[in-house]
């Protein structure tokens, strides 16, 4: 019994990466080289956000630590800072997690919108603290918002379609007495 | 033990806690380094990329392949009116072929007149995009070929028409291509007919600004800009593009090479530029060398015009 519970864990954690791989690879298709006047949502962020909230056993700090890296180096970002935000966005998230359960999902939403809004900040902030290049302003702000608005839609979609949901109390219960 | 404390990663123990804190810790560690010694790290970056990205190479160029079809559907539908449109293209083509090859044998002959000897170390190699920069921030792509093929850093990156950016970053199989659209490219340009120097730099739009003109108003919009070699870093005489204004009236180069659709990049080798190492201390002038740059100044500008 108990090895399902961990085969599931593992096959969870296995989706998670598979999905923020899959959407790396198809931000590096080659399909259009022009700039555009927009970002497109920075859904494994919003992916990960989600599921740190939900079952935060399914992305464990190790994973993320590499996939956002991997992100980093491969969009030419500075590498590790905006990974090293992540991780502890997520972490702020799943300490709230508890009593983010019984609230409803307005809650949750302006929660996420905080953390990315201080974490955007912040990593504007360092990187004109050590004089870096930056990307403009209105091109981050947007791929913010719009990460944010994406994020129901994650949320949603990873209900359906991976049962991904927050636990009720008769779920750790069955838990429990599996374990 | 370990096992339980995976499940319930509901209840964070310090544990858990000391490992994100230890983590944190690498990866702004990684940051730190890569912002006090930004040329190793990113030749690391340049080695994981190489690793990464050509083992994606077998799922990207189907998918590729299948979306651009699906583009190219679109224009069935108005295959017939573009058809009318191609032929009448194609008369007018041919009265300007017949107008290259008379000066074409006029070109060759002046050149034998001349006696001039064409660098014959600029060569190409040509190399297929495998991926572009996945972000909205940077303007660049990833080509199939590298420092395998002899690439090197600083090398200028062409498709058929014109430049389309310079090579930064050299991986074992592949080697990232920085477009002249980056908000990170500068190129030294001269500007024709007028023959004014300047600096194109990119600005995250399709257009990159014209900068550095000294007299803006001897430019008009039509005007072609090529690269003028100045610095000994590119080579010169790539066509970049023509001039244009925005609506800001600010002058801006209309590139010539196709971004809409980057397949093929043809890389010129250009050997003998210095290459660039440490960060370079101050020049102090030096007395009586004002007159020597000035004299060159003049000469250049009467080589011009």
């Amino acid at each position: 019994m108990a090895d399902r519970v961990a085969l599931h864990l593992w096959f969870m954690r296995f989706v998670w990466l598979g999905l923020c791989l899959a959407m790396i690879f198809l931000h590096l298709l080659p399909l259009d080289s022009t700039p555009k006047g927009w970002a497109a949502p920075e859904l494994t962020l919003a992916l990960t956000f989600a599921w740190a909230l939900r079952r935060p056993e399914y992305v464990p700090p190790l994973m993320i630590a590499l996939v956002f890296l991997l992100a980093d180096l491969l969009f030419q970002r500075p590498p590790g800072l905006w990974a090293a935000l992540v991780l502890i966005g997520a972490d702020a998230l799943r300490t709230r997690a508890m009593r983010l359960r019984d609230m409803p999902f307005v809650a949750e939403w302006l929660h996420v919108a905080v953390i990315l809004v201080v974490m955007t900040l912040g990593y504007r902030m360092v990187l004109s603290l050590l004089l870096v290049d930056q990307a403009p302003m209105g091109l981050s702000l947007i791929q913010m918002l719009m990460t944010l608005i994406a994020y129901p839609f994650v949320v949603i979609a990873s209900q359906i379609l991976f049962r991904v949901r927050k636990l009720v109390p008769g779920d750790i219960e069955a838990m429990g007495m599996r374990l | 033990m370990a096992k339980d404390r995976a499940y319930n990663g509901e209840y964070t123990g310090p544990l858990k806690r000391l490992l994100i804190g230890v983590l944190v810790l690498c990866l702004l560690g990684i940051f730190l380094i890569w912002r006090i010694d930004s040329p190793r790290v990113e030749r690391f970056r340049a080695q994981v990329v190489d690793k990464v990205v050509p083992s994606f190479d077998w799922a990207m160029a189907p998918v590729t392949g299948a979306v651009n079809i699906l583009r190219d559907f679109q224009s069935y539908q108005r295959i017939y009116k573009q058809n009318k449109e191609l032929r009448r293209e194609l008369q007018q083509m041919k009265a300007w072929k017949e107008a290259a090859l008379q000066l074409e044998q006029e070109n060759a002959r002046l050149l034998d007149l001349n006696n001039v000897q064409l660098d014959p170390r600029l060569t190409y190699v040509t190399g297929v995009v495998l991926a572009d920069s996945g972000s909205p921030f940077r303007q660049s792509v990833l080509i199939n070929v590298g420092a395998r093929d002899g690439i090197m850093d600083g090398w200028a990156a062409m498709d058929g028409l014109g430049l389309v950016g310079r090579i930064s970053g050299v991986g074992n199989n592949t080697a990232r291509v920085i477009l002249l659209t980056d908000t990170s490219s500068r190129i030294p340009a001269i500007i024709q007919p007028s023959g004014q120097v300047a600096l194109i730099e990119g600005d995250n739009t399709i257009a990159p600004l014209i900068d550095f003109v000294e007299s803006p108003d001897k430019i008009r919009p039509g005007d072609r800009v090529m690269t003028s070699g100045d610095g000994g870093v590119f080579p010169a005489g790539l066509l970049i593009g023509q001039v244009a204004k925005d609506p800001t009236g600010r002058i801006r180069v209309r590139l010539a090479a196709d971004y809409e659709r980057l397949e093929f990049l043809r890389v010129l080798r250009s050997y003998g530029r210095s290459s660039i190492s440490g960060s370079g201390g101050i020049v102090p002038p030096t007395p009586g060398q004002d007159e020597n740059i000035t004299a060159t100044d003049k000469a250049g500008e009467d080589g011009d015009g």
